[in-house]
């Protein structure tokens, strides 16, 4: 009886663990997000920006944060990578794509990774925040450039209406992360992804 | 604050780090291991046994042992895998034939409890031989992307011609300060 009341409590009080996959090209600030995330919503310090090196696989970071228990898969932006990207949709609740909004020059590439990532099957349904990183730089592009630089104004963004928003932030100063974040983990636990069965981790 | 003052003191002082290098054999761990201690191409025979070497580079002694490859003594390995913090495992990229082998035995390796918490560095070696298999195929090949719950990394390395090897150890040093 004990532990039937025991079970039954700690099925009410558990967490749901969510993955969610940061993606976008190479220099964009994802492990510096994923880090600076680990600062502001853990105990624990995450790495600062100049011991941080290019990355060419996975980072994971853990935490508990808005009522759940995230996992953040980082996976490594340079071309030659990227086609790693899809062995992890199919197990991820929602997709942060990242953007290096100081960069203009790179914002047509951008595009066309994140159209690659948006027309994946495997993410049918995933919430997708974008990032438009780097807004402590000088002349950044603000929201709308990057909305419009990457079609989300034209009907562009993850198929089948999903719920996608573009959140200006900065990895370095902290800026909108964990508003971003919050929106969407908010999002996936009103979206059918969140049934998403978890696959055991290796 | 406890935080703070063990990130301060690892700033000074070497940290250690038990490091072991893996792979079947002829893929290049020996070389690789001297390349990373005295900078140059040592000619070797095949190991049959371990050699051990420590290299610091970045405030981290490695100690770094590298541990025949041979059908024969791999059920050794597990010998080593105690209080390991992360594993260099070496692909001869041109051993197109034998990747296959390669792969079963890195899944051996994920496997093993004693190894959970190791980090897990892949070096796509002999990067200077035509018809070596690019990063991505070699990740591609060995099933990297069922790694869920813990980092990896992956380099184009060729012991022989020195490249890449240092940049594998950065992502370890900055990965091993977490």
């Amino acid at each position: 009886m004990f532990s039937l009341l025991y079970g039954f409590v700690e099925f009410v009080l558990r967490r749901e663990e969510f993955r969610i996959l940061f993606v976008g090209l190479d220099k964009s600030g994802k492990t510096n997000a994923v880090e600076r995330l680990k600062t502001l919503l853990t105990d624990s310090l995450g790495l600062e920006p100049p011991r941080i090196v290019p990355t060419v696989g996975l980072n994971v970071g853990r935490m508990e944060a808005f009522g759940s228990n995230l996992v953040l898969w980082d996976l490594g932006g340079a071309a030659g990578l990227r086609s790693i990207w899809d062995k992890y949709y199919s197990d991820s609740h929602a997709v942060v794509f990242v953007v290096d909004a100081s960069n203009r020059g790179r914002l047509e590439e951008a595009k066309a990774a994140f159209d690659r990532v948006m027309g994946a099957r495997d993410l049918g349904g995933a919430p997708v925040l974008v990032l438009a990183n780097k807004q402590d730089a000088e002349g950044a592009a603000g929201l709308t450039e990057v909305a419009e630089a990457l079609g989300l104004a034209g009907g562009g963004g993850p198929a089948g209406g999903a719920p996608c928003i573009v959140q200006p932030a900065s990895a370095h100063t902290g800026l909108g992360l964990a508003e971003g974040l919050k929106w969407l983990v908010d999002a996936v636990k009103k979206s059918p992804r969140r049934r998403l069965v978890t696959r055991a981790a290796s | 604050m406890g935080i703070w003052l063990s990130r301060m003191l690892s700033y000074f002082g070497d940290r250690e780090a038990r490091i072991l290098v893996l792979g079947l054999d002829n893929a290049g761990k020996t070389t690789i291991l001297y390349r990373l201690q005295v900078g140059e191409v040592v000619s070797t025979i095949p190991t049959i046994g371990f050699n051990v070497e420590t290299v610091t580079y970045k405030n981290i002694k490695f100690q770094v042992w590298d541990l025949g490859g041979q059908t024969s003594i791999r059920p050794y390995w597990r010998c080593y895998y105690p209080n390991t913090q992360a594993i260099i495992y070496v692909v001869d990229s041109s051993d197109v034939e034998r990747i296959g082998i390669s792969r079963d035995e890195f899944h051996a390796i994920l496997a093993e409890e004693e190894l959970r918490d190791a980090l897990l560095l892949v070096y796509a070696n002999k990067q200077d031989l035509p018809g070596a298999l690019s990063e991505a195929q070699v990740a591609e090949a060995l099933g990297l992307h069922d790694i869920r719950g813990r980092p990896w990394a992956i380099y184009k390395t060729s012991a022989i011609k020195g490249v890449g090897l240092f940049e594998g150890l950065d992502w370890l040093s900055s990965n091993l300060q977490k």
